[in-house]
């Protein structure tokens, strides 16, 4: 950052908004310069930045942890915003299973605090315990669960934005059933730092279920897996979630059930039925962790992709995605999504993610770049978005963030 | 008086879609004059009526390039006048888009056309063990294009959320014309904005959904409805909050209050409620009918403790229907007993339902009012109900103030001036009450991108901005006009 | 418009209605179950659209001499399915009577139907009618007709008669030759507690049906209860006053009630759903009536229909008829009077008779009187629908309690050359009772 601004921002703005590390994470062209990150402790701070960024034209990257990759690096001069000092919880009323909190609370702040409640959010992308309340509406990522309590988009009741003008608009409210005027914070959920920063939100919460079973099912290739998990996605009954997990050496299959004992041991026993198979048992917290957060436990360093397509054609995908030598899965059967980890030491990489990329296309799929080394230019690879939306969601970038000060991600 | 259309667009009109299907006779323009909410009439230029995402794209095209505001309409089942024309308004119904395309039964997917009646998906996708979980009240006759449009509810919503949960996938027409694809399960959600959320509750502003794709739900195991009867409504209010705070999850939880239980009892549809009863709750659980009962056993220790008088149950279909009856029937009941009601629809923190629900009772008193609720409990969603006679034109008045200030008295509380019924022309003026300059030019920005001309249902949602030149619309009350 | 003279005049009767009207809040409940609105989706052919302009009527904003009002009105099949879908419980039944009568004062119909009605309600002109009818049925010319004329231009509503004509025979399975006759013995039954019935035997019922009428005093009888023949009785008025000419309807009923009233009977059986459906609501239609209103609110509460009857009390099981029925609920029974187990019960009391519920059983068949002539293309529609409904039960009758259903679905399938025969379920219990040896031989029919 150019001194100058420092200059004036320091002016602007109290010092404990200065002097942030910057995350580790953070692609190196993001991490040019120590005071390029700064942390306002309010709503007004955030307004004021953006004021000040739009009013010079200096571009802003919003980052909760910084544990997102960047596909392209804003041009200076810019400054990256942390949400970090914005880390209130600013409203819980367990009786109305509703919190709001701000944008910079680490998921696993929250959950401790609803815990004492019996409560939580039940929402599990990757490493979501480390996530911020922020980031998790911005990346609008849901995780597996979403089949058993819908999606994360379906449960932010409202939220506090500060466009890329300044402008600071509050939208929904603390109710669960809001249909006062245009849905705006809707887009708002998944935006991804593209069209306002997120400086707090207001989520739908609910009561821990009273039994949280996960059952397992291994096997040494996930192919024989797929079979099973396809008649789960069309059972009669819809477990919390089922993801298919896979590694070089092991695959197994995870499906979790909610609900009190009785009910959690008749639905298990009606799944068994269904697909003829009986599966390994684990209620215990303990057990179920090491496997549910195999993947994603700590940072994976290693490139990552999604990969998206109709549920029926998870097979299709998955022999698709037997193409890579040495990748390892994590696929919501339900969602037909799946993460795609490459081996860290991929040789050219960028051919494999070519021909990926044609590949689930083909499929009717989509694929969207997670995590890559910071010479490959990601987003290379994401499937354009349909040429109609597209344009719609440069006209809302438009409205929100006119002067495009805005790098989110993309 | 309307102004007739220019005959040369009335025969392209008809080029497009068949002669019959186009209705410019003032006479029968008149059946199209309200929706739902009958304080507001005023006929259309004209009414089309085209069978395919084809039709309505040329019928779109035609009317706004000669500069002719387009009115969607379903049903007409709107209780806030969405489906209202402005003065140079033509409506495009969707009576005649009533298939359902496909029914995709292993990724538990349907595409319907957007007249399709809400229950009638569900019907069709019974035999495969699936169903379509949003039951609006009026779900035997309003069309998923309607639901799409004002995101709506049901009682069962609490479970399983509202109409923007279930749609995946749209296809929409633009203005101008233009066939937009938004969307689809198949793609990455997040491969760009959330343009379908957006247009979900867009209230026939922002286009006209001509696709819907929608997800299903497997039909569940086994399902227990209980009928608590209370002594008032505020105790059954905080029966409400013990149940839903010790961690139960019903599907549906609504309140029937006393003077709805007379209304309904003083009606042909009486159930043989208590008359002496405050309230009456509704709970439901569905699901695995392993856990049911300890469910209702719960849900029932509940009731009692808040000083429930007693507590049913129903195991089968027949005793099922039976407890809901007086919840069902409330609407047509307050019909057959006071010449006209307003539907209200607020929502409060659930918390909030005891002192709220005081506070409408203090409101219709001080107005000499009666107030009947029945409501969505569960989440907080209140319909008042307020019944007057509209020959009485000071009864009239006095309706307008207690409205005002029971919406006053929600947003108070934490709440909202609409839950599900949207705002559509009715309740434009209480949009101020919850949101400020910044919001309602953050809902007009994203008007503009869709519906950048606003050529679609003008004069709606969005309150009139000072010398902007909107259509302001008058509340016609008196009969005869 | 408002203060016309011929506004003042004719909105008058419809303004007395107010009361009727106002339940309606005009929540579109009543949308889904109207045929018409479902098959042209036009709302002012929908129950709530003709309510409104009814409305309208009443305010003064609409003439009912108007094409509008007019045509929507006469449109409606009078069908009354959207009666049990209101949550208002708004009586369109009623009103719609009201307004046909406003319409055809305005403006009156055309000459058949004029033709049509006075014929019926007028005994002296019904028996050589009907004779005329027999005649072109008994000698197979009306089937002829039915296959040889031209389905365009003026011959398609002769063609359309003339199979409804045909179609009113008797189904072979039980053109018996076996001469039927009273009751021989009630069994074992307990008749202590049963009824006096008089049985309507209606104008199109006697005319064309008279076996029905045989059939229904046959196994009432057998059933143990007493039957009264009652002399005197006209056509009770349901053509009428569903073509807007209430006064007709009005003295057609008075001079029903008059020997009802004298029979001395418990209960009246009708056997034709919309007669039964006019006349338990005599008290409506002579409501205004100071000498007749009660005595009409009396007669009515002792209208039921035939299967009701014999539903209310444990059916005699008769002897085995090995068949496949397909059931039709005629309107004016499920949805004008609520009645929709008794029938199919009655069916299902015939041993080894297999009885099937149409497909969309609950949709009117088009036949609403005449329509079919007079709306050929939307009453085609319509009645096409029940067809195929029909064909696709691949049963070897259909049953429906009501003449116009039987005559409007026998015609469509005879057009269609299939061969299902139709019948009223009565008949197929009293084939029952007949081969079970139940009547004694020698009587007349
Ligand atoms: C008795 C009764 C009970 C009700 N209960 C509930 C309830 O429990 N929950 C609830 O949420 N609502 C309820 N409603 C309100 C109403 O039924 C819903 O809002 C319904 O979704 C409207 O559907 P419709 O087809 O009638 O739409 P309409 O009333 O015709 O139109 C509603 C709005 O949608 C727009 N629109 C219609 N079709 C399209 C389309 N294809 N594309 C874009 N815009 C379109 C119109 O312009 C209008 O703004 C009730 C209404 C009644 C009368
Ligand atoms: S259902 Fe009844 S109240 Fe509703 S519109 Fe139809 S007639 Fe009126
Ligand atoms: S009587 Fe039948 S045709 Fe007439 S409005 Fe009612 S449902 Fe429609």
């Amino acid at each position: 950052m150019r001194v100058d601004l420092t200059d004036s921002l320091s002016s602007l703005l109290p010092k404990e908004a200065f002097g942030f590390s910057v995350p580790s994470s953070l692609p190196a062209a993001l991490r040019t310069d120590v005071e390029t990150i700064i942390a306002p402790g309010s709503v007004e701070e955030v307004a004021m930045l953006l004021q000040w960024a739009s009013e010079r034209g200096v571009g802003v990257v919003p980052i909760g942890t910084g544990g997102h990759t960047y596909p392209r690096c804003p041009s200076d001069p810019f400054i990256v915003l942390t949400t970090s000092r914005l880390n209130e919880i600013q409203h819980y009323e367990p009786a109305d299973l509703t919190m709001a909190a701000g944008a910079g609370v680490l998921i696993r702040d929250l959950a401790t605090e609803m815990a004492i409640h019996g409560q939580w959010l039940p929402f599990d992308p990757p490493d979501v315990r480390n996530r911020t309340l922020g980031g998790l509406v911005a990346t609008g990522l849901s995780g597996p669960l979403w089949a058993g309590y819908g999606q994360l988009r379906n449960h932010v009741l409202g939220a506090t934005i500060v466009c890329g003008n300044g402008q600071t608009v509050r939208l929904g409210g603390k109710v669960v059933k809001n249909v006062a005027g245009f849905d705006i914070l809707k887009p708002m959920v998944g935006s991804r730092g593209e069209l306002a920063i997120i400086t707090s939100a207001t989520v739908r919460i609910f009561p821990l279920p009273v039994l949280d079973r996960l059952l397992v099912l291994e096997a040494a290739d996930i192919s024989e897996l797929v079979p099973t998990a396809r008649a789960i996605a069309t059972a009669p009954i819809m477990p919390a979630s089922v993801s298919l997990r896979a590694t070089s050496n092991r695959s197994r299959l995870l499906v979790r059930l909610h609900g009190a004992q009785v009910s959690v041991d008749s639905d298990q026993k009606s799944l068994e039925k269904h697909t003829s198979v009986s599966f390994e048992v684990r209620d215990s917290p303990e057990d179920q962790s090491l496997m549910l957060e195999e993947r994603g436990g700590g940072m994976n360093t290693e490139p990552a992709v999604r990969v998206w397509a109709l549920p029926s054609r998870i097979d299709a995908l998955l022999d698709v995605l037997k193409q890579v030598p040495g990748a390892s899965l994590n696929a919501d059967v339900y969602g037909g999504s799946v993460r795609v980890y490459l081996p860290e030491q991929i040789s050219d990489i960028e051919s494999s993610l070519t021909g990926l990329q044609k590949d689930i296309e083909e499929l009717g799929g989509t694929m969207r770049a997670l995590q890559i080394p910071a010479e490959v230019n990601a987003s290379a690879y994401f499937t354009k978005p349909l040429a109609d939306e597209g344009e719609l969601a440069s006209g809302l970038k438009r409205a929100f963030d006119p002067q495009s000060i805005l790098w989110g991600i993309g | 008086m309307t102004r007739p259309l220019p005959s040369t667009v009335v025969s392209d009109l008809a080029e497009i879609v068949g002669h019959e299907h186009v209705i410019t006779d003032p006479e029968r323009l008149l059946v199209y004059e309200s929706d739902g909410l009958t304080a507001y009439r005023r006929p259309p230029r004209a009414v089309v009526l085209p069978s395919s995402t084809e039709e309505i794209s040329a019928v779109v095209e035609l009317l706004h390039s000669n500069g002719i505001e387009v009115i969607p309409r379903g049903a007409g089942t709107g209780l806030s006048g969405g489906a209202l024309t402005t003065p140079e308004g033509v409506i495009v119904g969707t009576a005649r888009m009533n298939r359902i395309l496909k029914i995709d039964v292993e990724n538990r997917l349907a595409i319907a056309q957007p007249g399709v009646i809400n229950a009638r998906l569900t019907e069709a996708t019974n035999p495969y063990g699936l169903y379509y979980a949003p039951d609006p009240s009026s779900q035997s006759t309003c069309t998923l294009g309607g639901n799409v449009a004002e995101n709506s509810g049901g009682p069962h919503c609490l479970k399983y959320g509202v109409t923007a949960r279930y749609v995946t996938g749209l296809t929409v027409v633009l203005a101008g014309g233009r066939i937009v694809q938004l969307g689809g399960v198949g793609r990455d959600p997040y491969s760009t904005l959330d343009l379908v959320g957006l247009f979900v509750g867009s209230e026939g502003c922002f286009g006209i959904a001509t696709e819907i794709e929608i997800r299903l739900l497997p039909i569940t195991e086994g399902v227990r409805t209980l009928l608590g009867i209370f002594e008032s409504v505020e105790s059954a209010g905080r029966a409400v909050t013990k149940i839903m705070a010790s961690g139960l999850m019903p599907a549906a939880v609504e309140i029937v209050d006393g003077p709805t239980i007379e209304a309904v009892e003083a009606s042909v549809f009486a159930a043989g409620y208590p008359l002496e009863a405050g309230a009456a709750l509704v709970i439901e659980f569905d699901g695995t009918e392993a856990g049911l009962d300890l469910d209702a056993d719960r849900a029932e220790k509940c009731c009692l403790e808040e000083g429930a008088i007693e507590v049913q149950r129903a195991t089968d279909p027949e005793h099922r229907v039976k407890l809901w009856r007086a919840r069902k029937k409330a609407f047509g009941a307050m019909g057959r007993i006071a010449p006209d009601l307003l539907v209200q629809d607020a929502t409060v923190p659930r918390t909030k339902l005891p002192e709220v629900l005081a506070g409408i009772d203090d409101i219709g008193n001080r107005y000499g009012l009666k107030i009947a609720n029945v409501f969505h409990a569960g989440d907080g969603n209140l319909h008042p109900n307020i019944l007057f006679d509209r020959q009485n034109q000071n009864e009239l008045e006095l309706v307008e103030l207690a409205s005002k200030e029971i919406m006053q008295l929600c947003v108070d509380a934490g709440g909202t001036i609409t839950g599900e019924h949207g705002v559509g022309v009715d309740k434009r003026e209480y949009m101020t009450l919850v949101h400020g300059p910044a919001e309602l030019e953050a809902m007009a920005a994203a008007k503009r991108v869709f519906d950048p001309a606003s050529l679609f249902n003008p004069g709606k949602v969005l309150p009139d901005v000072e010398g902007e030149g909107t259509t302001k619309s008058e509340k016609i009350l008196a009969m005869g006009e | 418009m408002k203060g016309t003279p011929a506004y003042e005049a004719l909105g008058q009767a419809l303004d007395a209605q107010r009361e009727r009207l106002l339940p309606c809040v005009h929540c579109g409940f009543c949308l889904p179950a109207c045929p018409t609105y479902n098959r042209l989706g036009n709302e002012a052919d929908s129950p709530r659209g003709r309510l409104h302009l009814i409305q309208a009527v009443v305010e003064g904003r609409l003439e009912p001499s108007s094409e509008a009002f007019r045509t929507h009105i006469d449109r409606c099949l009078g069908c009354r399915a959207c009666e049990p879908v209101c949550p208002s419980g708004v009586e369109y039944g009623t009103l719609l009577e009201l307004a046909r009568e406003t319409a055809t004062q305005a403006v009156p119909p055309g000459l058949p139907t004029r033709f049509l009605l006075k014929v019926l309600g007028t005994p002296v002109l019904r028996i050589p009618f009907f004779f005329i009818g027999r005649l072109l049925r008994g000698t197979g010319f009306a089937a002829l007709g039915a296959t040889v004329l031209p389905s365009y231009g003026p011959f398609r509503a002769v063609r359309l008669g003339l199979a409804m004509l045909a179609s009113t025979r008797r189904w072979q399975l039980m053109d018996s030759k076996e001469s039927m006759a009273g009751i021989a013995d009630s069994g074992s039954l307990d008749i202590s507690q049963k009824s006096r019935v008089a049985v309507l035997l209606g104008c199109v019922q006697e005319g064309l049906f008279r076996r029905i009428n045989s059939a229904t005093a046959r196994v009432l009888e057998a059933n143990g209860y007493e039957v009264v023949t009652v002399g005197g009785q006209d056509c009770c008025g349901a053509l009428h006053a569903h073509g807007g000419d209430l006064e007709s309807a009005r003295t057609l009923a008075r001079s029903n009630i008059r020997v009802f009233e004298a029979s001395g009977a418990d209960l009246i059986a009708v056997n034709a759903a919309g007669c039964g459906a006019t006349m338990k609501d005599y008290g409506i239609l002579l409501e205004e009536d100071p000498d007749f209103a009660q005595r009409a609110k009396e007669v009515a509460s002792s209208v039921r229909d035939v299967t009701e009857i014999l539903d209310s009390s444990g059916l005699r099981t008769g002897a085995s008829v090995p068949c496949k029925i397909a059931y039709d609920h005629p309107c004016h029974l499920l949805h004008a009077q609520g009645v929709e187990r008794a029938p199919i019960t009655v069916l299902k009391a015939v041993p080894d008779a297999e009885v099937h519920v149409v497909a969309g059983a609950e949709e009117c068949c088009g036949g609403a009187g005449i329509y079919g002539i007079t709306h050929p293309k939307l009453g085609g529609l319509i009645g096409g629908d029940k067809v195929s409904a029909v064909r696709a039960c691949s049963a070897d009758a259909v049953a429906t309690p009501n003449p116009g259903c039987m005559m409007q679905i026998g015609a469509g399938l005879r057009l269609e050359a299939s061969n299902e025969g139709v019948i009223h379920p009565v008949e197929l219990l009293d084939e029952s009772y007949r081969r079970a040896g139940f009547y004694r031989a020698g009587g007349v029919e």
